[in-house]
């Protein structure tokens, strides 16, 4: 069954409590929006398969509550994860400013040094908007991070958010070839063969 | 891949909250925070003995502190279905729902809960006892059909 999926990659969702995550996740994974979404314990977990370029990637997705009291354990989730979607509450300009220490935790605890970042800043369909998408991209820049605006609630951007992710992961051989070998993972597909980084792993084949 | 049932702390984080927990204990003055913690850590370990030990703080910890009463179930749930105790883990799960039925987390907790035991057989084997039990209905309304008949 599992036989077509290139790989299985983990996804980190962080930010303060209250922007989103576990709805931006809950709107990729189901499709669904919850307006009373109950307050994450700790750590949430969910998988969905993700079609990119023709290839199936298994993604999971590691949700952190941000509360405070769940902080100091929040870093021993970050291990082996290959990318990150660090979120934002676009109505709410003091969830941007945190995104500073999200940043540096994430740098701190991430095992994988080039793992690919996404900034996403959410409730666009909010009338009180307190942080332009310039601002976003702005910062974006700086950080060397992926950017893109979306709202949980009317699903703009979310797909997107998550497929532009996976797509940088997948062209960053780096980040997961490794966990192909010996178990004859196709890498890359026909058209698109991986073929950049292939120290190591073509010689394999 | 790991989910919340597989995945294992680090050694050097349970090492260290093992630690704060332990000074904390030495001085007599044990703060939720600390306790759980290290709860944790030890439930997220991949050794059974840690996990009982985090189940026991945790107990605890639901007994004496109001504040984070659906943390301390959710990782009641946890540890229970790590040991395969997953009656008990069900039923904290239950609990939990009782108070908060939509609550998305819990739910899928439980689902992920239901299909190992279902990978171990458990839900198998509880299925097939319901199909002995309906071919004994069965067999015996056969046998009371049969009697009126003669
Ligand atoms: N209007 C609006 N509300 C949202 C959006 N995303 C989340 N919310 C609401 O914001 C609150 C916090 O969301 P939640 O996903 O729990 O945030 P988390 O703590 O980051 O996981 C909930 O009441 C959600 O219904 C969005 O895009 N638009
Ligand atoms: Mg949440």
């Amino acid at each position: 069954m599992d036989d077509d999926i290139l790989t299985t990659l983990k996804i980190l969702i962080i930010g303060e409590s209250g922007v989103g995550k576990s709805s931006l996740l809950l709107r990729f994974t189901e499709d669904n929006f919850d307006p009373e979404q109950t307050l994450t314990i700790g750590v949430d977990f969910k998988t969905k398969r993700l079609s990119i370029d023709g290839n199936t990637v298994k993604l999971a997705i590691w949700d952190t509550a941000g509360q405070e009291r769940f902080r100091t354990l929040t870093p021993s989730y970050y291990r082996d994860a290959q990318g990150a979607i660090l979120v934002y509450d676009v109505s709410n300009y003091s969830t941007f400013t945190k995104l500073e220490t999200w940043l540096n935790e994430l740098e701190t605890y991430s095992t994988k040094s080039n793992i690919v970042k996404m900034v996403v800043g959410n409730k666009i369909d909010m009338d009180n908007r307190e942080v332009s998408r310039e601002e976003g991209v702005h910062f974006a820049r700086r950080h060397q991070t992926l950017f893109i605006e979306a709202s949980a609630k009317t699903k703009d951007g979310v797909q997107g958010a998550f497929e532009e992710l996976v797509q940088k992961i997948i062209q960053t051989p780096d980040l997961w070839e490794s966990y192909a070998i010996g178990n004859n993972f196709q890498v890359g597909n026909k058209d698109h063969p991986a073929q950049q980084s292939c120290s190591g792993y073509c010689s394999l084949i | 891949m790991d989910d919340v049932l597989t995945e294992t702390v680090p050694t050097d984080d349970l090492k260290r909250f093992e630690k704060v927990y332990h000074e904390q204990l030495y001085k007599n003055d044990v703060t939720p925070k600390a306790q759980f913690e290290y709860a944790w850590c030890l439930v997220r370990s991949k050794y059974p003995a840690d996990i009982k030990k985090g189940i026991v703080l945790l107990q605890e910890l639901y007994k004496s502190h109001d504040e984070g009463q659906r943390d301390y179930l959710y990782y009641l749930a946890i540890g229970n279905a790590r040991i395969k105790e997953y009656s008990k883990a069900l039923s904290y799960v239950r609990a939990f729902l009782s108070i908060e039925p939509g609550n998305q987390q819990v739910i899928s907790l439980e689902s992920t809960i239901k299909k190992k035991m279902d990978k171990e057989g458990l839900v198998g084997m509880a299925m097939a006892g319901g199909v002995v039990l309906a071919v004994g209905a069965l067999v015996g309304l056969g046998m009371a059909v049969a009697s009126k008949k003669s």
